[in-house]
């Protein structure tokens, strides 16, 4: 990768790192209550209140990483990190969206969901980490950069 | 004629100067990641993620969709109502209780059961707990536990946790049996044949026989006390590590240090996660399908009022189990079922939860003895198979202090918290 794609990467994954922070504690906190829901955010666990402080731990790590890697950004190591915590993002979004399909299938009193309950079950608020997954594949780019550097 | 040693050595030197290519190595992205998977700072927040992701696959797998989703709605709104309604004899009926519906009594009056977790019946809780959840959870489990193999991920968590598993005696290498027997234990206590000495072999069998739940157990844990599974796996991981630390000191023998190769990560084949699976899951059910139908015309068989077996059982047993673990004297059928089927067990534990016979910490404290108390009767075959007998008796006389001196200590903890 040349200097200004260098440049941005430290700067984007600056601020992704800052705001994974901050969702991070905020989940902390979350789960030190009984969470929360603000807007179309939803910090509150859900069905399973278990996973709360496992995932702000993993976000607040998310966090720390992409921060970590922002210093020679196109040193292999350095990158390395940054892609991590995107695939960190990437498992935690993953199963907050899979979470959702396999809520969305089976209906409440019948085999199968209704059309409208199955959109429904789609619809806002989402965990923080949904937010994250959007932004967090910008990495992508950068990999294939530097795939093109290896050959 | 022989060559000598310094002979094989010039001719090493000449085949490896034309065959080996020196010059200085590039690390790519690939290693970069490999090896930020195995330092401990970088490794760990990935492996809780790992395992994070694990975790709620198997919940949302099992547990939401095919369970809760479909199985429920099948067995209890179809299954059950139907046989109910063609089976002959009718409520009441020895044969018709053990293989449709025991009932309960309320009010003084023999009731029939709603749904398959309190019918006890050989067609209807035996299916339901095989077919119905355990299936599913195997499924489930069985899938990412190829994944996480095929992907080069197992070996790299083994690196990880080798610190801490040599505290207990172990080494890196003993999360494969673990994490293998969390599935089931039958290929858990099987893997412990990749340990190296008979020391670690004993300890880890008897920890996994103790202290690691299956699938099918986990699966209806998950199923019946959600909102208590990090309590449950929290109060087993202490015991695993405490008792594995303990154990190490009193138990003689060597526990050496071992190299672990660590492949480099690999995109997983398709057709290998398949044959996996399905090697692995139609193992598990030629072992459990027998073994939880057994198990539900024994326990059928006690309780039936001609019998009078269980009864019996918890009359004698009741006031020991209420006064060391504080749990009623109702738990005793569960325990006994435990031997042949854990998730048999706490699937009946259910029942009883339904009936409103236990507190919230009781019950927290009869899955976590169902857990440790005794392993399944499939279990208990293969350590006599695998142990010698001296080992064997040991690992048993461990398992019986094991279960007595935790047990009672959960019960003391509950006392001080004041919700025993």
């Amino acid at each position: 990768m040349n200097e200004g794609e260098e440049k941005l990467g430290q700067i984007y994954f600056a601020i992704l790192g800052a705001v994974a922070l901050a969702f991070g504690a905020a989940e902390l906190i979350a789960s030190a209550s009984e969470g929360f829901t603000w807007g179309i955010l939803d910090s509150s666990g859900g069905a399973d209140p278990m996973f709360l402080p496992w995932r702000a731990i993993i976000i607040l790590s998310v966090g720390f990483f992409y921060l970590s890697s922002v210093k020679n950004f196109a040193e292999i190591h350095q990158l390395a990190k940054a892609v991590m915590a995107s695939i960190m993002i990437w498992i935690v979004a993953g199963m907050a969206i899979w979470s959702r399909i396999a809520g969305s299938i089976p209906g409440e009193e019948t085999w199968f969901n209704s059309l409208e309950g199955f959109l429904a079950s789609y619809a806002p608020p989402y965990c923080p980490e949904m937010f994250l997954l959007p932004f967090s594949l910008v990495i992508v780019y950068y990999v294939l950069k530097e795939k093109e550097t290896e050959k | 004629m022989p060559l000598s040693v310094d002979e094989r050595w010039d001719l090493i030197d000449r085949i490896s100067k034309q065959t080996v290519e020196f010059g200085a190595y590039k690390h790519t992205l690939k290693d970069a990641i490999a090896e930020l998977t195995v330092k401990p700072l970088t490794g760990l927040p990935v492996a809780i993620a790992v395992i994070y992701g694990f975790w709620s696959f198997f919940c949302d797998f099992a547990g939401t969709l095919f369970t809760d989703g479909f199985m429920v709605k099948l067995f209890d709104e179809h299954w059950l109502p139907w046989l109910q309604s063609v089976f002959p004899g009718g409520l009441g009926n020895p044969f018709y209780a053990l293989m449709v519906d025991a009932g309960h009594i309320e009010n003084g009056v023999l009731v029939a059961s709603d749904n398959c977790f309190e019918a006890f019946g050989v067609l209807t809780s035996g299916l339901f707990v095989v077919f119905g959840v355990v299936l599913w959870a195997i499924l489930a489990f069985y899938l990412m536990f190829a994944l996480l193999e095929d992907i080069g991920y197992l070996p790299r968590l083994a690196v990880l946790v080798d610190t801490v598993l040599h505290k207990i005696g172990l080494h890196g290498y003993a999360i494969v049996p673990t994490f293998l027997a969390l599935g089931c234990n039958i290929p858990g206590v099987t893997a412990t044949r990749t340990l190296e000495t008979r020391k670690q072999r004993f300890l880890m069998i008897t920890l996994l026989s103790v202290f690691v739940p299956c699938g099918a157990q986990i699966g209806i844990m998950q199923d019946l006390v959600p909102e208590m599974m990090g309590w449950i796996f929290l109060t087993l991981a202490i015991g695993y590590l405490g008792f594995g630390f303990i154990l190490n000191k009193i138990v003689p023998g060597k526990s050496p240090e071992i190299i672990m190769d660590v492949p480099p990560y690999r995109m997983p084949v398709m057709k290998n996660i398949v044959s996996k699976l399905w090697i692995r899951t139609s193992k598990f059910l030629l072992v459990a399908v027998p073994f939880v139908l057994l198990g539900c015309v024994i326990v059928g068989i006690m309780y039936l009022p001609q019998v009078g077996a269980m009864d019996w059982l918890a009359t004698v047993l009741g006031p020991f189990l209420m006064s060391w673990f504080g749990v009623p004297g109702e738990t005793v059928s569960p325990l006994i079922a435990g031997f042949l089927r854990k998730d048999l067990a706490v699937g009946m534990l259910g029942g009883l939860m339904e009936q409103g016979i236990m507190t919230t910490f009781q019950v927290f404290t009869s899955v976590v003895l169902l857990c440790i108390y005794f392993p399944c009767l499939a279990t208990f075959a293969l350590m006599i198979k695998e142990e010698k007998w001296k080992e064997f008796i040991g690992s048993i006389a461990s398992l019986v202090v094991m279960v007595l001196v935790y047990g009672g200590l959960i019960h003391v903890v509950g006392i001080m918290l004041g919700v025993a």
